[in-house]
């Protein structure tokens, strides 16, 4: 953490662009509770940065303290270059998106989106016009005469959204905003999200528990944990080289095997699995392999990286297939793409086979991720 | 949808069940609208029926044999009207002095109180409501008497004995203590309804702490601050009880009027045309409140509204 840190304060001292953001040592408590502890970050201007964690690990923290709804107990928050620790959020040039959409019910449409725009010093007729245009970005304009009571949940966020961008804000903070939307939904605002923030190029800051939210749009993700950043890095690295055991468990789903570690091999209770890292004789590790990474053949087959099973159980998970195979007291879980899915049939006994490279071996850390969960 | 038995098995079944009787909705109201039409519509009816009449003589309390809007002019007379007039002070006064202390008070209840002790704070308000009425308000002349220990004190002071009894201040002062609880309590429950993400919103998009109140919190506690209006003003020019133990001679109400022409005086005739008075009095000054009111906010309305229409 401390190259971050290093980094992080770099970047405050180098004239920082309009729509920057960084945060240096910021913590925040709680009673006893340390929410975020000693947080650094810096969030590069046009950036789409995604702060990924389960509930309670500080992500949203984090995401009101750039707003100006918490203040910091200690560190400092920098947007733009200048410090706004102390600056009241109706003074910041930083919008939120809120995961309930907060909408005024007493307003139109078009009076709630023209809301920031009426607190700042743009003349009557141009209000008009921007109002119009954020509609029409997220293709709102034929309801902008009703009131947020009559739309629908995606209606909603799509004027919270043209409320917050029409004010032009250097960094756009969302919280959360497609959790109460059903999944065909979010994934085609996830898509619309994307979109526009490519063409605007604004900052935006967005805090979800959803990996798979935080994979397709992000240029960065920042897994936390316990009020700090476990992983911070692009949706490859985060997926295909997690740092820790933690980040292997919460992106994507992994098979864990807890072992101890021998050379480039562990032994994980009746297993041998080899890997590419080097490891100290005697530790303990925990080994990850991706469903996705392991081959299934039918007949036995055994070898290094190679080990036989039953297949118990087969899933169709629309374009891929899931198998669950038991092998001693390991229950492995496979996907296949559907065009290449052997054919087997449950209770068959099948050989699984990966690659040294697809091996992930971590330090045991104690943290347990959930579990190789089958069916998505 | 029915749906018929095979013929062989219609001697087997078991007879069908009655259908069930399905009153109409409406009687379930019917509590309610009784108790209207007894203890409310009837008596309102009689007194507008009697205030038409006269007192025929010194042991009868009306008669309505010949109609006339004469008791209308009587209690329209300037003697009469003087206190209708200190009704209406004391009545528009005390409502926007509850008003006043009541929305610092439900505003702080309602968002800044931790919500396991917004209870207690709402039990507070409510405490002195257990206590009876008019012992609360004989209390209140212990505390302004010219002799009493608050005289006292700002006599110590060097500010003067206080001699506001018997004075429409002292009433004042007594109808706002009364009557505040109906004025926290509709406003507590308007301004809990703004949602904190709300305020936060209005925050987040450029609004201070004053224009978050006015823009988002005001317009939306707007039903609760009218039900609080009306829940006190409403009472409170109808109140006689305070009146009499505190307001003496100057600070008499009409309902005092009211009361005794019905028990003092035994002219119904009058005192009915007087009560119709009152009621006129409080429901036409209610609305023309109302109407001030959406007069004077209407050039702001105008401002905030704004329409885009499909076709523009």
């Amino acid at each position: 953490m401390t190259d971050t840190a290093a980094q992080a304060a770099l970047h405050a001292a180098s004239e920082a662009r309009a729509g920057d953001v960084t945060l240096t040592g910021v913590t925040k408590r709680y009673g006893d509770q340390t929410a975020v502890d000693g947080l650094d970050l810096h969030i590069a201007q046009g950036e789409f940065l995604s702060l990924l964690g389960p509930s309670g690990c500080g992500k949203t923290t984090t995401l009101r303290m750039i707003a100006g709804f918490e203040e910091p107990d200690a560190g400092d928050i920098r947007i733009s270059g200048s410090s706004v620790v102390g600056v009241p959020p109706h003074r910041r040039n930083v919008n939120t998106v809120f995961q309930q959409y907060a909408l005024f019910p007493h307003l139109t449409v078009a009076e709630n989106v023209a809301f920031g725009l009426r607190r700042t010093r743009v003349p009557r007729s141009e209000i008009r016009d921007r109002v119009v245009e954020a509609l029409d970005m997220v293709r709102m304009r034929s309801f902008a005469d009703r009131r947020p009571a009559a739309l629908s949940g995606g209606q909603q966020q799509r004027i919270a959204l043209a409320r917050a961008l029409v004010n032009r804000p250097s960094v756009l903070l969302l919280d959360e905003p497609l959790s109460a939307l059903d999944r065909q939904l979010r994934e085609e605002m996830q898509v619309e999200l994307k979109l526009l923030q490519a063409r605007l190029g604004t900052t935006f800051v967005f805090v979800t528990h959803d990996q798979g939210e935080a994979l397709s749009m992000s240029d960065r993700i920042a897994v936390m944990r316990a009020g700090r950043i476990e992983q911070l890095a692009d949706a490859d690295t985060v997926y295909g080289s997690p740092s820790s055991a933690y980040v292997a468990g919460f992106i994507g789903r992994q098979n864990f095997f807890s072992g101890t570690a021998a050379g480039a091999t562990v032994e994980a209770d009746g297993l041998t699995l080899r890997g590419t890292a080097d490891l100290v004789a005697g530790t303990a590790v925990r080994a990850a392999i991706r469903p996705e990474a392991v081959r299934l053949a039918p007949g036995e087959d055994a070898g290094e990286n190679r080990i036989v099973g039953r297949l118990v159980g087969i899933s169709h998970l629309g374009e891929s297939m899931q198998y669950i195979v038991e092998s001693g007291r390991h229950s492995i879980i496979v996907l296949t793409p559907r065009p290449s899915a052997p054919s087997v049939r449950p209770g068959d006994a099948v050989t699984l086979s990966w690659a040294a490279s697809d091996v992930a071996i971590f330090p045991d850390d104690g943290a347990t991720p959930a579990p190789a969960t089958a069916a998505a | 949808m029915t749906t018929t038995a095979p013929p062989q098995q219609r001697a087997t079944l078991p007879p069908a069940p009655r259908r069930r009787l399905r009153l109409p909705g409406f009687l379930m109201a019917l509590p309610a609208w009784s108790w209207l039409l007894v203890f409310f519509v009837a008596p309102v009816g009689l007194v507008i029926y009697y205030s038409f009449g006269y007192k025929p003589g010194l042991f009868a309390t009306h008669a309505t044999d010949v109609l006339s809007f004469d008791r209308y002019l009587e209690a329209l007379s300037p003697t009469f009207a003087s206190v209708f007039l200190n009704t209406l002070w004391v009545g528009v006064i005390g409502t926007i002095l509850c008003l006043l202390i009541a929305m610092p008070a439900a505003y702080w209840i309602a968002t800044k109180v931790p919500a396991n002790r917004r209870g207690l704070m709402l039990g507070l308000v409510l405490v002195p409501f257990w206590t009876n009425f008019l012992v609360r308000t004989i209390g209140w002349r212990v505390m302004l008497a010219p002799e009493g220990f608050l005289s006292e004190w700002m006599v110590g002071l060097g500010l003067g004995p206080i001699e506001i009894l018997n004075t429409r201040l002292a009433v004042l002062i007594g109808v706002v203590y009364n009557y505040l609880p109906l004025m926290i309590l509709p406003l507590y429950v308007a301004f809990d309804r703004v949602e904190g993400p709300l305020r936060e919103a209005s925050k987040d998009l450029g609004a201070d702490r004053v224009r978050t109140f006015l823009t988002v919190t005001l317009p939306l506690a707007r039903p609760g601050i009218i039900a609080g209006v009306l829940f006190v003003y409403i009472p409170l020019m109808g109140d006689y009880i305070t009146a009499t133990v505190l307001g003496g001679a100057q600070g008499t109400m009409a309902g005092q009027l009211v009361a005794s022409q019905f028990t003092t005086a035994q002219n119904w005739a009058l005192g009915s045309a007087m009560a119709v008075v009152l009621i006129l009095t409080t429901v036409l000054s209610a609305v023309a409140a109302a109407a001030m009111l959406w007069l004077v906010t209407w050039p702001l309305r105008l401002a905030n509204r704004m329409r885009i229409g499909e076709a523009s």
